[in-house]
Protein backbone atom coordinates (compact mmCIF):
# COMPACT_ATOMS: atom_id res chain seq x y z
CA UNK A 1 0.00 0.00 0.00
CA UNK A 2 1.34 3.37 -1.23
CA UNK A 3 -0.16 6.49 0.36
CA UNK A 4 0.53 9.70 -0.82
CA UNK A 5 0.30 12.78 1.57
CA UNK A 6 0.12 16.54 0.46
CA UNK A 7 0.84 19.29 2.79
CA UNK A 8 -0.37 22.93 1.59
CA UNK A 9 -0.30 26.31 3.71
CA UNK A 10 -3.73 27.09 5.57
CA UNK A 11 -4.24 30.33 4.73
CA UNK A 12 -2.99 31.97 1.56
CA UNK A 13 -3.73 35.18 -0.06
CA UNK A 14 -4.29 35.87 -3.70
CA UNK A 15 -1.07 36.49 -5.79
CA UNK A 16 0.81 34.69 -3.69
CA UNK A 17 4.01 31.85 -4.16
CA UNK A 18 2.84 29.28 -2.03
CA UNK A 19 5.16 25.86 -0.91
CA UNK A 20 3.27 22.37 -1.75
CA UNK A 21 4.80 19.41 -0.16
CA UNK A 22 3.97 16.21 -1.42
CA UNK A 23 5.13 12.82 -0.11
CA UNK A 24 4.76 8.96 -1.19
CA UNK A 25 5.42 5.99 0.32
CA UNK A 26 7.46 3.69 -1.90
CA UNK A 27 10.40 1.79 -1.14
CA UNK A 28 12.08 3.05 -4.10
CA UNK A 29 13.96 0.27 -4.79
CA UNK A 30 17.28 0.20 -6.96
CA UNK A 31 18.31 -2.74 -9.34
CA UNK A 32 20.76 -4.55 -7.53
CA UNK A 33 19.07 -5.41 -4.21
CA UNK A 34 15.71 -7.04 -3.02
CA UNK A 35 15.38 -9.02 0.34
CA UNK A 36 19.23 -8.75 0.56
CA UNK A 37 20.13 -10.73 -2.62
CA UNK A 38 21.53 -8.98 -6.21
CA UNK A 39 18.75 -9.55 -8.63
CA UNK A 40 18.50 -8.54 -11.99
CA UNK A 41 15.95 -6.17 -13.52
CA UNK A 42 14.01 -6.25 -10.11
CA UNK A 43 13.81 -2.72 -9.12
CA UNK A 44 10.95 -0.31 -8.49
CA UNK A 45 11.01 3.25 -8.38
CA UNK A 46 9.21 5.95 -8.96
CA UNK A 47 10.22 7.44 -12.14
CA UNK A 48 7.95 10.52 -12.79
CA UNK A 49 6.00 13.30 -11.11
CA UNK A 50 3.56 15.13 -12.25
CA UNK A 51 2.04 17.94 -10.39
CA UNK A 52 -0.96 20.17 -11.52
CA UNK A 53 -2.78 23.62 -10.13
CA UNK A 54 -6.55 23.57 -11.44
CA UNK A 55 -5.15 20.98 -14.42
CA UNK A 56 -2.53 23.65 -15.26
CA UNK A 57 0.82 21.46 -14.99
CA UNK A 58 3.42 23.41 -12.27
CA UNK A 59 5.88 20.92 -11.53
CA UNK A 60 7.30 17.67 -13.18
CA UNK A 61 10.14 15.30 -12.06
CA UNK A 62 11.83 12.55 -13.95
CA UNK A 63 13.82 10.67 -11.23
CA UNK A 64 16.08 7.77 -10.98
CA UNK A 65 16.83 5.65 -8.07
CA UNK A 66 18.97 7.79 -6.45
CA UNK A 67 16.25 9.53 -4.90
CA UNK A 68 15.65 8.11 -1.11
CA UNK A 69 12.77 5.92 0.06
CA UNK A 70 9.52 7.78 0.44
CA UNK A 71 10.31 10.50 -1.76
CA UNK A 72 9.00 14.12 -0.69
CA UNK A 73 9.43 17.04 -3.12
CA UNK A 74 8.44 20.54 -2.59
CA UNK A 75 7.47 23.12 -5.28
CA UNK A 76 6.10 26.34 -5.53
CA UNK A 77 2.89 26.94 -7.05
CA UNK A 78 1.45 30.50 -7.55
CA UNK A 79 -2.02 31.08 -6.60
CA UNK A 80 -4.72 33.63 -8.03
CA UNK A 81 -7.69 31.54 -7.45
CA UNK A 82 -8.77 28.94 -4.88
CA UNK A 83 -7.95 25.69 -6.60
CA UNK A 84 -6.95 22.04 -6.18
CA UNK A 85 -3.41 20.70 -6.55
CA UNK A 86 -3.28 16.82 -7.58
CA UNK A 87 0.31 15.30 -7.77
CA UNK A 88 0.66 12.06 -9.64
CA UNK A 89 3.73 9.74 -8.75
CA UNK A 90 4.31 6.70 -11.17
CA UNK A 91 6.87 4.10 -10.85
CA UNK A 92 8.52 1.56 -12.80
CA UNK A 93 6.29 -1.22 -12.67
CA UNK A 94 3.19 0.88 -13.97
CA UNK A 95 1.70 1.56 -11.04
CA UNK A 96 0.13 5.64 -10.44
CA UNK A 97 -0.28 7.06 -6.95
CA UNK A 98 -2.68 9.96 -6.95
CA UNK A 99 -2.93 12.37 -4.19
CA UNK A 100 -4.93 15.86 -3.82
CA UNK A 101 -4.94 18.92 -1.66
CA UNK A 102 -7.40 22.05 -1.83
CA UNK A 103 -5.75 25.67 -1.49
CA UNK A 104 -8.34 28.04 0.12
CA UNK A 105 -8.02 31.99 1.02
CA UNK B 1 21.24 -13.88 -13.12
CA UNK B 2 23.46 -16.50 -14.89
CA UNK B 3 24.82 -13.83 -17.06
CA UNK B 4 26.16 -11.10 -14.57
CA UNK B 5 27.80 -14.59 -12.78
CA UNK B 6 29.60 -15.57 -15.54
CA UNK B 7 30.05 -12.25 -17.89
CA UNK B 8 33.00 -9.98 -16.48
CA UNK B 9 31.74 -6.30 -15.84
CA UNK B 10 33.02 -4.76 -18.73
CA UNK B 11 31.10 -7.16 -21.41
CA UNK B 12 28.26 -6.50 -18.87
CA UNK B 13 28.46 -3.00 -19.48
CA UNK B 14 28.77 -3.21 -23.29
CA UNK B 15 26.11 -5.24 -23.49
CA UNK B 16 23.32 -2.76 -21.56
CA UNK B 17 24.69 -0.31 -23.88
CA UNK B 18 24.67 -2.30 -26.72
CA UNK B 19 20.69 -3.17 -25.51
CA UNK B 20 20.44 0.68 -23.84
CA UNK B 21 17.90 1.52 -26.83
CA UNK B 22 16.09 -1.11 -27.62
CA UNK B 23 15.58 -2.34 -24.09
CA UNK B 24 14.55 0.73 -22.74
CA UNK B 25 11.43 0.15 -24.78
CA UNK B 26 11.05 -3.84 -24.45
CA UNK B 27 12.11 -3.01 -20.66
CA UNK B 28 8.95 -0.87 -20.08
CA UNK B 29 6.55 -2.68 -21.88
CA UNK B 30 7.29 -5.97 -20.06
CA UNK B 31 7.26 -4.08 -16.45
CA UNK B 32 3.86 -2.76 -18.22
CA UNK B 33 4.67 0.68 -17.62
CA UNK B 34 2.87 3.57 -19.61
CA UNK B 35 3.32 2.66 -23.50
CA UNK B 36 5.53 5.82 -23.57
CA UNK B 37 7.84 4.99 -26.76
CA UNK B 38 9.72 8.46 -26.70
CA UNK B 39 9.80 9.31 -22.92
CA UNK B 40 11.31 5.68 -22.74
CA UNK B 41 14.09 6.31 -24.61
CA UNK B 42 15.42 9.35 -22.36
CA UNK B 43 13.51 9.19 -19.39
CA UNK B 44 14.86 7.55 -15.96
CA UNK B 45 12.17 4.88 -16.37
CA UNK B 46 14.49 2.31 -17.09
CA UNK B 47 18.09 2.34 -15.07
CA UNK B 48 20.77 3.76 -17.30
CA UNK B 49 24.06 1.86 -17.93
CA UNK B 50 26.81 3.20 -15.22
CA UNK B 51 28.28 6.46 -16.37
CA UNK B 52 30.62 9.40 -15.31
CA UNK B 53 29.68 12.54 -14.62
CA UNK B 54 31.08 14.20 -17.36
CA UNK B 55 29.22 12.06 -19.64
CA UNK B 56 26.31 12.71 -18.21
CA UNK B 57 26.71 16.36 -18.69
CA UNK B 58 27.85 16.19 -22.05
CA UNK B 59 24.73 13.95 -22.66
CA UNK B 60 22.51 16.45 -20.84
CA UNK B 61 24.00 19.82 -21.71
CA UNK B 62 26.26 19.22 -25.00
CA UNK B 63 28.93 22.08 -25.27
CA UNK B 64 26.51 24.96 -23.84
CA UNK B 65 28.91 26.51 -20.46
CA UNK B 66 27.71 26.45 -16.89
CA UNK B 67 28.29 29.63 -15.18
CA UNK B 68 28.72 29.76 -11.93
CA UNK B 69 25.07 30.65 -9.68
CA UNK B 70 26.89 32.21 -6.70
CA UNK B 71 23.89 34.83 -5.68
CA UNK B 72 21.71 33.87 -7.89
CA UNK B 73 20.55 30.36 -6.67
CA UNK B 74 20.91 29.14 -2.97
CA UNK B 75 21.41 25.43 -2.53
CA UNK B 76 21.24 24.26 1.16
CA UNK B 77 23.04 21.10 1.56
CA UNK B 78 24.42 19.61 4.49
CA UNK B 79 28.42 19.87 4.78
CA UNK B 80 28.55 16.17 6.37
CA UNK B 81 25.30 14.02 6.47
CA UNK B 82 25.11 10.88 8.64
CA UNK B 83 23.29 9.03 6.13
CA UNK B 84 23.71 8.79 2.15
CA UNK B 85 20.50 7.00 1.55
CA UNK B 86 18.86 10.71 2.92
CA UNK B 87 20.34 14.01 2.01
CA UNK B 88 18.26 16.98 2.07
CA UNK B 89 17.90 19.34 -0.91
CA UNK B 90 16.74 22.85 -1.17
CA UNK B 91 17.01 24.82 -3.53
CA UNK B 92 16.08 28.71 -3.41
CA UNK B 93 16.74 31.50 -6.53
CA UNK B 94 15.79 34.63 -7.28
CA UNK B 95 16.32 33.68 -10.93
CA UNK B 96 13.43 34.86 -13.44
CA UNK B 97 9.79 32.96 -13.55
CA UNK B 98 8.54 35.05 -16.07
CA UNK B 99 6.21 33.42 -19.05
CA UNK B 100 9.04 34.15 -21.47
CA UNK B 101 12.35 33.87 -19.10
CA UNK B 102 12.16 31.57 -16.82
CA UNK B 103 13.96 28.38 -15.30
CA UNK B 104 12.66 25.20 -17.21
CA UNK B 105 14.52 22.35 -15.66
CA UNK B 106 16.62 21.91 -12.23
CA UNK B 107 19.08 18.94 -12.74
CA UNK B 108 20.91 17.35 -9.42
CA UNK B 109 23.71 15.64 -10.21
CA UNK B 110 26.12 13.61 -7.87
CA UNK B 111 29.25 13.43 -9.08
CA UNK B 112 30.75 10.58 -8.17
CA UNK B 113 27.01 8.04 -7.81
CA UNK B 114 27.41 5.40 -10.41
CA UNK B 115 24.28 7.31 -12.46
CA UNK B 116 25.01 10.50 -11.47
CA UNK B 117 21.76 12.31 -12.16
CA UNK B 118 19.58 11.76 -9.21
CA UNK B 119 16.80 14.17 -10.71
CA UNK B 120 15.63 16.31 -13.11
CA UNK B 121 13.20 18.75 -11.48
CA UNK B 122 11.26 20.87 -13.85
CA UNK B 123 9.20 24.03 -13.55
CA UNK B 124 6.40 25.97 -15.71
CA UNK B 125 6.19 29.50 -15.17
CA UNK B 126 2.68 28.97 -13.35
CA UNK B 127 4.83 28.13 -10.59
CA UNK B 128 5.90 31.49 -10.02
CA UNK B 129 9.30 31.35 -7.84
CA UNK B 130 12.22 28.49 -7.69
CA UNK B 131 11.99 27.22 -4.90
CA UNK B 132 12.22 23.17 -4.46
CA UNK B 133 13.42 20.30 -2.22
CA UNK B 134 13.74 16.84 -2.33
CA UNK B 135 15.97 13.91 -1.04
CA UNK B 136 18.42 12.09 -2.88
CA UNK B 137 20.71 9.07 -2.50
CA UNK B 138 24.50 9.23 -2.39
CA UNK B 139 26.82 6.84 -2.34
CA UNK B 140 29.44 8.15 -0.69
CA UNK B 141 31.35 11.76 -0.17
CA UNK B 142 31.35 13.58 -3.47
CA UNK B 143 30.61 17.08 -4.53
CA UNK B 144 26.79 17.75 -5.73
CA UNK B 145 25.84 19.74 -8.40
CA UNK B 146 22.65 21.71 -8.69
CA UNK B 147 22.05 22.82 -12.72
CA UNK B 148 19.42 25.23 -13.21
CA UNK B 149 18.67 25.36 -16.81
CA UNK B 150 16.94 28.41 -18.64
CA UNK B 151 13.75 28.48 -20.95
CA UNK B 152 16.86 30.08 -23.37
CA UNK B 153 18.91 27.65 -22.54
CA UNK B 154 21.63 28.95 -20.55
CA UNK B 155 22.93 26.85 -17.53
CA UNK B 156 23.78 27.73 -13.77
CA UNK B 157 25.96 25.69 -11.25
CA UNK B 158 25.96 25.18 -8.21
CA UNK B 159 28.99 22.75 -7.17
CA UNK B 160 29.31 21.76 -3.58
CA UNK B 161 31.06 19.00 -1.36
CA UNK B 162 28.81 16.60 0.81
CA UNK B 163 30.82 13.92 2.97
CA UNK B 164 28.89 10.96 3.86
CA UNK B 165 29.75 8.84 6.94
CA UNK B 166 27.17 6.18 5.59
CA UNK B 167 26.81 5.42 1.98
CA UNK B 168 23.06 5.18 0.53
CA UNK B 169 23.08 3.31 -2.64
CA UNK B 170 22.87 -0.29 -1.17
CA UNK B 171 26.85 -0.65 -1.32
Amino acid sequence: MSQVRIRVPEKVKAGEVVTVRALVTHPMESMLHRDGKIVEKNYNFIHKVEASYNGKPVFEAETSQAVSQNPFFSFPVKVNEPGKVKVIFHDTEGKTYTGEADIKF
Amino acid sequence: MKLTQNVPMAGRRQVLKLLGAVGAVAGLASLGALPRAAEAATGLGVPKPDEKVEETIKRLFGNRTLQTAGDKMKVELPLIAENGAVVPVRIESNLPMEVNNYVKNVYIITDKNRRPLNARLSLTPEAGKLSLATNIRMGGTSDVRVIAEMSDGSLWQHKQEVKITVGGCGG
